[in-house]
């Protein structure tokens, strides 16, 4: 039986920490036929491959059910036509539950329909219609259902809104709480609340709701973690929440119990500790959506409708159903619905949304044009080339979902410590607790102590009321609530940031390993130069063929580039091409040649005009007898500053020197200074001579030149430099095209892929550079170094209230201030964590990289990557 | 066997093993109190319940998945 494997990125419901994606990430792993998990808290989706001769789809989404959390699903309703009888249905049947993301699918032959059960991130209706159509069906869909975006956003607003009830609920009635319990420190305000709300049973009354309502969450999630045998931050919530209000209820309903009495009725800890949870869990809602801003930004681009043209009339059909060879018309100010070339009319259109490039481009008959993008002058119909997720744009969203997806390295470590922190937590919360009840109350306990920021007194509180607060402030004080978003949200503000620009980053990997770089090796031709050579000078010479003629030198260099690109005319080598450019480009008209012979490693020699001429290297002028000792030295000068020159005799005479160059693109010299500027070592390796690359490195500003290189040698010139000769490995970017530098760009610890358009699917490398332009290798760097920035200012955001706040939470100082923190304020503590991440990641939502902003070179040099990341 | 079996079997395997560890905690923690001082029967009781609440939060996953680590190993 042959397998194979599918990947598949599934959404995920009802993580809120790491260790949910580590419980999440085990369930998976532990599903036979499951292989590559990755789970990522901030995009709230897993990613697996998955046989499908072994587990299906049904069955990984029950693996994920089976430890508490559930993978979205919908249901659609197609009307399918054309079935006939019950084969049919097994046909349609057959060719929906083979997509993936379809769990099941079941047609009624009666109705004509078939309902769909499916993933929605990951099959779209379109994807199913196609599948109907392809085994000879008709199918529509019976209702319009909100688009990915839609739904999305949808869910996001349920959220919120959802936390946002809760939220208000508990804070309105953790407030009267508030106010009923500190009702003897009211002072003149004390005129204004009845006294009854000081009564601790109605405090009681008031704080269950809250419990009982907005709480109930953290102990269903933390009981269906529990079912199966895992904790998470839900846990420390419900234990948190729960210890307070049982140790108030029994205090108020027997308060001889002892376990503190009336004065250690904790129902304000245990409605206000709530309330600030969910305020957490509400900013978070309402924050974490627009870190994925860029996404959502790339999915409106698709567009709705398209206007085909079939049979001469025009009619609008939705862009999904376009299908490869229809002809579609765009008008000014609309979107083009699919990739296709132009095939009639003239028009500007606007590719910045997906290349970064700020000017509209013209686009004429034989242009290929983009889905997405936007037409702004005139009229234009194309053929549809590529559609559904063939296209640049489909494509485009797919590679930053993937890379939003997958898993930095130090996010792997935060993950790791976050899963373990919890246990960690509850045995140092043990700890605490025996501690304090054994030896600690008995030397330190003073009735006069408090907690901070509050005027509340513990004196009638008992051994274990005191040794449990203590011990549950240490559980609600260090849950790590913000670690599991620190890097991801980030990394999807980041990666999103990049795609605006044109620079598509294919995992956080690359982000992280792109902010370390310290050497960038470029490949040289159609990297830093413009890849195809041309001419640069035309010398004539100054007797010899042209003795005989008086005639002004310019007219003379006109007609030795006329005389050598009609030898060169027929030639295919890539310098004679050049001559015929370089000619064509001066308005020369180039003549045939009356008679052309190739000398193999030499040259060339034609009969044009009636003239003998020969055209090629020192060597064959040599073996022909023609002097050119005159024109030496300015042929060598040409040699040195990295031009290929080519000797031209006529009758067996001297005419003249034609050099030919492939020069620099625009922005390389630019390009490299700004790299200059971060601290950046640049290279560039190349098959060329020595002489020629180092004179192509000069005029860049390179810092190293790899000569002389076969391409089969660059992955091993990478790994030299990797080694470095140090202790510690180096980090080398590797840019050049994706398709030959292909095992450099493997090779490097951050391949990047320039030039590639907008094809990005077959690309190599780790990040792909959609533009043409040197400069996008600062973008990269740029986004990466801020976003890694991002990172760890998250992580320590993270930890630091943590770190801080567990021994003040045990009671660490409380020997010398009689002070301890009450659950409540840990509570806000963290609260302010999770705050303080989503705030500081949206702060890249106005990043924009110095190439774009304008912003002058870099003048100095900064410390090396890593070092600089901060 | 199944996944859903599997997941059972492992539960039931481990719970066996956790609830004693957490129960013994509880009664480690009862007994100490109980020889250390003289503490209120209230305040030993409700230590030792909330001793054995946190042992079982600890126990649990660790015994899972160990018991879940053995059984693949085995099958």
């Amino acid at each position: 039986m042959i397998s194979s494997t599918r990947l598949l990125s599934l959404p995920v419901e009802g993580m809120s920490c790491a260790s949910c994606v580590s419980h999440v990430e085990e369930a998976l792993r532990d599903t036979p036929g499951v292989s590559e998990v990755v789970v990522n808290l901030g995009t709230r989706k897993a990613s697996l491959a998955y046989d499908p001769a072994q587990v299906t789809l049904g069955e990984i989404i029950g693996a994920v059910g089976d430890v508490g959390y559930s993978v979205p699903t919908a249901e659609l309703t197609l009307d399918v036509r054309g079935m006939t009888c019950a084969s049919c249905v097994a046909h349609v049947e057959g060719a929906l539950t083979e997509l993936d993301g379809v769990t099941a699918a079941v047609v009624n032959l009666g109705l004509g329909t078939a309902r769909v059960t499916h993933v929605p991130d990951v099959v779209s209706p379109g994807a199913m219609k196609r599948a109907v159509r392809d085994v000879g069906y008709e199918a529509q869909e019976r209702s319009k259902g909100a688009d990915v975006l839609d739904r999305e956003r949808q869910e996001r607003q349920d959220e919120i809104r959802r936390q946002g009830r809760r939220l208000l609920t508990a804070g309105l009635i953790g407030l009267v709480v508030m106010v009923g319990t500190f009702y003897d420190m009211l002072g003149p305000f004390k005129a204004y609340v009845p006294v009854w709300l000081s009564y601790r049973w109605v405090i009681g009354l008031l704080t269950t709701p809250i419990v009982l309502g907005p709480g109930r969450q953290f102990f269903t999630n933390s009981w269906k973690g529990l079912k199966h045998g895992v904790t998470d931050m839900n846990l420390l919530y419900a234990t948190g929440i729960g210890a307070a209000y049982g140790i108030a209820v029994i205090n108020t309903v027997f308060p001889k119990a002892g376990f503190g009495g009336e004065g250690a009725t904790f129902f304000e800890s245990a409605a206000l500790l709530t309330a600030f949870i969910i305020l957490g869990r509400w900013l978070e809602a309402l924050t974490r959506g627009r870190t994925s801003e860029a996404i959502r930004k790339l999915m409106k681009l698709q567009p709705k409708v398209a206007r085909l043209i079939r049979d001469g009339t025009e009619r609008e059909i939705p862009a999904d159903e376009v299908e490869i060879g229809d002809l579609i018309l765009v008008r000014p100010g609309e979107s083009v619905p699919v990739d296709g070339m132009l095939t009639e009319g003239y028009s500007a259109v606007d590719e910045s949304m997906l290349t970064g490039e700020s000017l509209p481009v013209e686009k004429q008959t034989g242009d290929s044009v983009i889905g997405g993008t936007l037409n702004k002058t005139g009229a234009f119909k194309f053929t549809a080339m590529r559609v559904g997720k063939d296209t640049a744009l489909a494509q485009i969203i797919k590679l930053v979902e993937d890379a939003q997806a997958s898993k930095a390295p130090i996010q792997k470590m935060a993950d790791w410590v976050a899963g373990h922190f919890i246990l960690g937590v509850h045995m140092l919360a043990v700890a605490v607790f025996l501690f304090w009840f054994f030896f600690g109350y008995r030397m330190y306990f003073d009735p006069a102590s408090a907690f901070i920021l509050s005027p509340y007194r513990l004196g009638e509180i008992g051994v274990f009321g005191f040794s449990l607060l203590l011990s549950v402030t240490v559980l609600v004080i260090s849950c790590p609530c913000a670690v599991g978003l620190a890097t991801p949200s980030a990394m999807m503000a980041g990666t999103g940031k990049a795609a605006e620009h044109g620079v598509l980053f294919k995992g956080a990997e690359a982000i992280e390993n792109a902010s370390k770089l310290a050497t960038i090796v470029f490949d040289k031709t159609g990297t830093l130069t413009k890849g195809e050579p041309s001419v640069t000078d035309v010398i004539v010479s100054g007797g010899g063929a042209w003795s005989a003629h008086d005639a002004p030198v310019d007219q003379l260099e006109g007609r030795l580039l006329r005389m050598a690109a009609a030898t060169e005319k027929n030639s295919e080598h890539p310098l004679g091409e050049a001559i015929v450019r370089g000619a064509e480009a001066r308005g020369v008209k180039v003549e045939d040649p009356e008679s052309f012979n190739s000398i193999p490693g030499q040259g060339v020699e034609a009969q044009v005009a009636g003239r003998s001429v020969l055209l090629g290297n020192r060597r064959l002028m040599s073996e022909c007898g023609v002097d050119f000792s005159g024109l030496m030295p300015r042929a060598e000068r040409l040699e040195v500053e990295g031009k290929t020159v080519m000797f031209i005799s006529v009758d067996g005479q001297p005419a003249g020197l034609v050099a030919v160059a492939d020069t620099l693109k625009e922005h390389t010299a630019e390009a490299i200074h700004r790299l200059h500027g971060f601290g950046i070592e640049t290279a560039m390796i190349t098959g060329d001579n020595r002489r020629t690359a180092e004179a192509i490195a000069r005029q860049a500003g390179i810092d190293r030149v790899l000569a002389e290189v076969l391409p089969q040698d660059k992955a091993a010139e990478i790994r030299r430099l990797q080694s470095g000769g140090g202790p510690k490995p180096v980090f080398v970017g590797m840019v050049g095209d994706g398709v030959n530098d292909a095992p450099a760009l493997a090779q490097a610890d951050v391949g990047m892929a320039i030039g590639s358009g907008t094809d990005v699917a077959k690309e190599t490398g780790d990040v792909i550079l959609i533009k043409d332009d040197v400069r996008d290798v600062i973008v990269a760097l740029e986004v990466a170094r801020a976003t890694m920035r991002k990172v760890k200012q998250n992580l320590f955001w993270a930890f630091v209230y943590n770190t801080l706040g567990i021994p003040l939470g045990a009671g660490l100082f409380y020997p010398l201030v009689s002070l301890i923190i009450s659950p409540e304020l840990a509570g806000l503590m963290m609260a302010v964590s999770s705050i303080s991440v989503t705030l500081n990641t949206l702060l890249l939502r106005g990043f924009k990289p110095s190439v774009r902003a304008g912003t002058a070179e870099p003048q100095l040099r900064l410390a090396p990557a890593g070092a600089g990341a901060d | 066997m199944d996944h859903r079996e599997v997941e059972k079997a492992v539960a039931n395997w481990s719970a066996a093993i956790y609830i004693p560890i957490s129960l013994g905690a509880g009664l480690t923690f009862l007994l100490a109190a109980t020889l250390a001082g003289n503490y209120p029967p209230v305040a030993k009781v409700g230590g030792a319940i909330w001793v054995g609440i946190l042992s079982l939060i600890v126990s649990m996953p660790i015994v899972t998945s160990r018991v879940k680590k053995r059984w693949r190993n085995k099958s």
